[in-house]
Parts: C-alpha cells; sequence; structure tokens
C-alpha cells in the first residue's frame, strides 16, 4: 500500500514538474517561434510575390480584425512609399486547406502576385498550383477572379480542377478581406 | 477507391520501413526467423491500429481545445506505453491464445518507432479518424510484409558462407537496402 | 579519471550506432546531408546527456516498478523542450528534420543508456556518459551524413567539393543508399574489429562481441525486458 502510493506521488510529482517547466519554456519561446514560423512558412512567400521589397514585411507587421478574425498584412515599401500589401487567407482544396499569400498594389488595388504557403494538395498534380505556369497568371487581374472553366481569366491547373478553385477561392477570400481592410491599412501605415 | 490507393501508398510506395527509415530495430532484430517475424508483425498491427486510434482521439479531444499541441510528443508516448501495458494485461486474461503468440513482443513495441511514427504522422497529415486508423493499418501491413520477405531471405542466407565480418547486421542492412531499392519501383503507382 | 573514462568509451570503444547498433532509426532517415546528421546529433547530446543526469539525480526516489515510466516522462519532457528551441532557434532546420525531432524520444540510446547506465550510476559519471555517447553519436551521424552528401549531391555542408564533371549517385541520398552505406560501415568497423583482435590474440571475445551487435535491438531488448520485470512484480 505504501509503495503504491509512493508510486502515485512520483510519478503526478515528476508530471507536474515538467508540465510546469514546459509550459513556462512554451512561454518564453512563443512570440520567437511565431517569427520564426512566419520568417520561414509566410517569408518566402512574400518575397516571391514582392522581388523588390526593400523593408523588412514580417517586422513591420501588424493584426487586423476583420469577420471576427484576425489577419496579419504584410506591408511593402519600395522608394520609402507603402507600394502594396500581402495577407494570408485560405480555402477548401483536395488534399485540404490552399493557403495562400495574396499581394496586392496599393496603388489601384490588383493582384501583385500568390504564393503558395501550406498546401497538402497531390504531389505533381494539383500541387502544381504552386507552379509558376499557374500562379503567373493572377499579377495585374483585378479581384474576384474566376477559372476560365466558368467563364474567368485564370486557366485551371489541368486535372486539378479542385486544388485550383482552392487556389481561385483563397485569393478572392483575400481580396474581400482587403476591400474591406484598405482604410485600416492606409491609417495604419500613413506616416 | 481511394481506400485502396491509401493501402497501395502505404504498403508499397511509402513502406514504412524501406522508404519512411521507421521501426528499424525490429525490422533488423526480428527478422531471424519467419515465426518470430510473424509474431512481431501481428503484435505490430494491433498495437499500431489501437494506438492510432487512441493517440487521435486524445489529439481531438484534448490536446487541440486546451491548446497544449506541444505537449503532443509526451502525451502521445505516455499513451503508448500505458497502451501497451493494457492490451499486454488484456490479452493475459481474455485472449491467452494470443497472448501466447504475441505476448513476448508487446513490451518492446513502446520503443518501436514506427508506432509514434505513425501517430505523429497521421496529425501532420490531417487525417479524420478513419482514414488515421487504416492508414495505421496499411502501413504496419508494410511493416509486416517487410519484415517477412527479410526473415525469408536471411533464413536461406544462413546456409551460405560470408565473409566474417559481413555477417549479422551488415549484410541485414545492406540487403534492406537492396529491398528499399526494389520498393522504389512501386513509385508513381499511387501516391 | 573514472569520468573521464565513461566519456571517452562513447567515442570510441562503445561508438554508437557504428559499435553499439542502437538507434537505427535517425541514423538511417536524418543523415541524407552533413548537416542534418551533425543536427540531429546536437538535439541528442542535449537530451541524452540532461536526460542521464536528472535520473541519475532521481535514481534513488524512483520506485523500482515504475521507473521506466519515470524515464519516459523525464525524456519525453526533454524531447519537447528540443522541440521548442528548435523552433525558435533552428526553425529550418526543425523543418527537415521533420518528425524525427519527436522520435528521439523512442531512440533506443535515450532509455538504453538510461536504464542501463544512469540508474546505477553517479551524476556525474552519467552525465560523463550521455555527453559521450552523444558527442559519439553525432560524430558518427555527421560521418555518414558527409559521405552521402558527398557521392549523392557532390556537396558538403553545402559547398561543392566535387570536380566539376561529377556525376552525383543520387541513390546515395535516398533510402537504399542509406541501408547499404550503414552496412558498409558496420563490415569495415568489425573487420577493424577482428584486426585488433587478432593482434592482441583475443579471437573469441570479439566474436562474441560481434553476435551481440547483431541484435539490433539489444538495448530496446534491455527496456524491453526492464518495462516487463516492472509489470510483473
Amino acid at each position: 500500500m505504501r509503495d503504491m502510493l509512493r508510486m502515485i506521488v512520483v510519478l503526478s510529482m515528476l508530471c507536474g514538474l515538467s508540465g510546469f517547466a514546459l509550459s513556462y519554456l512554451k512561454m518564453i519561446t512563443a512570440p520567437r517561434i511565431e517569427e520564426q514560423v512566419l520568417a520561414n512558412v509566410q517569408g518566402p512567400a512574400i518575397k516571391r510575390v514582392f522581388p523588390y521589397a526593400e523593408n523588412d514585411p514580417i517586422g513591420e507587421r501588424r493584426r487586423f480584425e476583420a469577420d471576427g478574425r484576425s489577419f496579419i498584412v504584410f506591408p511593402v515599401r519600395s522608394g520609402g512609399a507603402l507600394v502594396g500589401v500581402a495577407l494570408e487567407h485560405g480555402s477548401k482544396g483536395y488534399g485540404g486547406d490552399v493557403n495562400i499569400m495574396v499581394g496586392f498594389n496599393i496603388a489601384d488595388d490588383t493582384l501583385a502576385g500568390i504564393g503558395a504557403t501550406t498546401l497538402k494538395e497531390t504531389p505533381g498534380l494539383g500541387m502544381r498550383i504552386a507552379e509558376p505556369a499557374f500562379t503567373g497568371q493572377f499579377p495585374g487581374q483585378k479581384a474576384p477572379v474566376g477559372l476560365s472553366s466558368g467563364g474567368g481569366v485564370i486557366d485551371g491547373v489541368s486535372g486539378a480542377t479542385i486544388s485550383s478553385a482552392g487556389a481561385v477561392g483563397a485569393v478572392n477570400n483575400a481580396a474581400a478581406v482587403y476591400a474591406r481592410l484598405k482604410k485600416d491599412i492606409l491609417a495604419a501605415w500613413a506616416q | 477507391m481511394e481506400i485502396f490507393q491509401l493501402f497501395i501508398a502505404a504498403v508499397f510506395v511509402n513502406n514504412i520501413v524501406l522508404a519512411q527509415y521507421l521501426g528499424n530495430c525490429p525490422y533488423l532484430g526480428c527478422s531471424k526467423e519467419r515465426g518470430v517475424a510473424l509474431g512481431m508483425g501481428g503484435a505490430v498491427i494491433f498495437v499500431i491500429v489501437v494506438s492510432t486510434f487512441f493517440t487521435w482521439i486524445m489529439q481531438k479531444c484534448v490536446l487541440d481545445p486546451l491548446g497544449l499541441g506541444y505537449l503532443q510528443t509526451i502525451v502521445f508516448i505516455v499513451v503508448i506505453a500505458a497502451l501497451v501495458q493494457f492490451v499486454e494485461m488484456f490479452l493475459k486474461k481474455m485472449l491467452p491464445p494470443l497472448y501466447a503468440a504475441l505476448g513476448i513482443f508487446l513490451p518492446l513495441i513502446t520503443t518501436n518507432c514506427a508506432v509514434m511514427g505513425v501517430a505523429i504522422l497521421v496529425q501532420r497529415e490531417e487525417y479524420d479518424l478513419l482514414t488515421s486508423v487504416l492508414y495505421g493499418l496499411a502501413s504496419s501491413m508494410g511493416f509486416t510484409l517487410a519484415l517477412l520477405l527479410m526473415a525469408g531471405i536471411r533464413e536461406r542466407l544462413d546456409t551460405c558462407r560470408l565473409p566474417k565480418a559481413m555477417a549479422g547486421t551488415p549484410i541485414a542492412l545492406i540487403m534492406a537496402g537492396l529491398m528499399s531499392l526494389a520498393f522504389m519501383g512501386f513509385k508513381g503507382m499511387a501516391n | 579519471m573514472s569520468v573521464l573514462k565513461e566519456f571517452t568509451k562513447g567515442l570510441w570503444k562503445e561508438l554508437p550506432p557504428f559499435r553499439l547498433v542502437l538507434g537505427l532509426c535517425p541514423t538511417l532517415a536524418v543523415t541524407n546531408s552533413a548537416e542534418n546528421g551533425l543536427g540531429m546529433g546536437a538535439a541528442v547530446v542535449f537530451v541524452l546527456t540532461l536526460s542521464n543526469m536528472i535520473i541519475s539525480m532521481v535514481r534513488h526516489i524512483i520506485p523500482a516498478k515504475v521507473r521506466i515510466a519515470c524515464f519516459i516522462v523525464i525524456a519525453a519532457s526533454l524531447v519537447v523542450a528540443v522541440e521548442l528551441l528548435m523552433q525558435a532557434y533552428a526553425y529550418p532546420l526543425y523543418q527537415r528534420l521533420g518528425i524525427f525531432v519527436p522520435l528521439i524520444v523512442v531512440n533506443c540510446i535515450i532509455l538504453g543508456r538510461a536504464e542501463a547506465f544512469a540508474a546505477k550510476n553517479g551524476v556525474a559519471a552519467s552525465a560523463a556518459d550521455g555527453l559521450g555517447m552523444g558527442l559519439g553519436f553525432t560524430m558518427s551521424l555527421t560521418f555518414l551524413g558527409s559521405i552521402r552528401e558527398i557521392l549523392g549531391n557532390g556537396t558538403w555542408f553545402g559547398m561543392a567539393v566535387m570536380p566539376e564533371g561529377y556525376e552525383p549517385l543520387r541513390i546515395m541520398v535516398q533510402a537504399p543508399g542509406a541501408f547499404i552505406c550503414l552496412g558498409l560501415i558496420l563490415a569495415g568497423m568489425n573487420m577493424l574489429a577482428f584486426r585488433q583482435a587478432r593482434r592482441k590474440g583475443e579471437q573469441a571475445e570479439a566474436l562474441a562481441r560481434q553476435q551481440q551487435g547483431c541484435g539490433a535491438c539489444g538495448g530496446c531488448a534491455a527496456c524491453g525486458a526492464g518495462a516487463r520485470d516492472a509489470q510483473a512484480q
């Protein structure tokens, strides 16, 4: 009986201690982890959309509220002026959510480009929505965009209609958020 | 059809031992005789299916709602270790013949990285519960297949004359390499 | 003096995973480049040294029946700590190593050393053992990673080292290359052991050790057996 008690006490103390230590470690590393995830997952996508960015979009990011959700918006400057913003949105694809970083030109609200961040589509098929042949069709377009099979201007990846529609959906979602937030965005970064 | 594809992919294309490098210790340690290999394979199938089920529920019903995703590793290993003990006790009491066949392999399974590996993989792939369990079943069958093939070869190998330095683990590893090469031929059949 | 001995044995005499065949999965999986091997090794050094120290510190408090459970909790906590630290300070490496970071917890080397050494020895000796074994593991992984990267990709730590016209043997950075390369290294280690033994006239002992090496899951078996008798009591 005493043995049993000792076993339980030791085990639960051990679990408690490690739980406490880990939650503390989690607390102090959380901001850095967020930064790292942004730099390594979202960062390359932003760079692809805005290769001419002269600032650090991730360092200058801000959160905005829209539709009861918060979105992170990344500002892009060139020659000191705010030329564009990027924000990420998702939509249902074939293998899960299709998350796309969408860039907008501030001057005329056209799309500056898109870059996939996290995809779980079929390799060699749905995954091709991340390739330039597909993403290259977006710059210069005005949202909302549509697939050519539905009368729009974007040619989907053949054999991957659902993935293509997911990408287009994500772009349109992002555009809707951008339209709603544009005033706040301009106010936030206007010096 | 999709389930069939999932099976083909998990057993042949992405074989858990030969393509994903999981569960190598038992693959080399328990492949000296076919009987032993079959026993180990059976035990692994059983434990992987059960543990995938429970860890999935744990993740979705406890860790995710509480925002404790970072404790995944510690929770999964504790669940698996406890589960293996329960399975052992249960089999001993309820199904002595099965226990006689699988019993001695069960304690070895806690440290079999295939079990933990599958549990984590289905979370990273974001499968639903049914797909997860089926994926667990398929990949553990792939493990058993690889184990049985290896045991068959090694039984023959006993009658061959080998350079002394090659006998045992080295030749087993080289054969595993050749087998993995052969399994690469399945690439492209399913993803 | 003896602390030094515990430290150095992991570097050659019981060098894992080449001499002491433990922890094969990460050895095979992450050594497609020297850098990945080194990163994995560093994570293992951290976990192994600390887990050995902590286990040695609490070895008198832990009841024998639940010691394996305690070891697992300690090792798993340290692995979670490594995961968090890697995400914060080495995110690209964390992405490349993938599920093999959390899988350090089931690496036989951690529980194997806990059961075989730390549970029976003092803190300093256990720390030395863990550090030595961990560094040995790192060396081995970096070595294997270097060979595979140089042959399979023509680079070493990302720098081109092969002459211009070299056609990389792609297979070396894929699964078959991992198995075959490790097999050849183990055979080489055996040959060395035999040569040494012949010089000393200790053939019998070397043979015995080699037989032992076959049970690739020797360490796992130890843990397994531990769990078994813990439960039987």
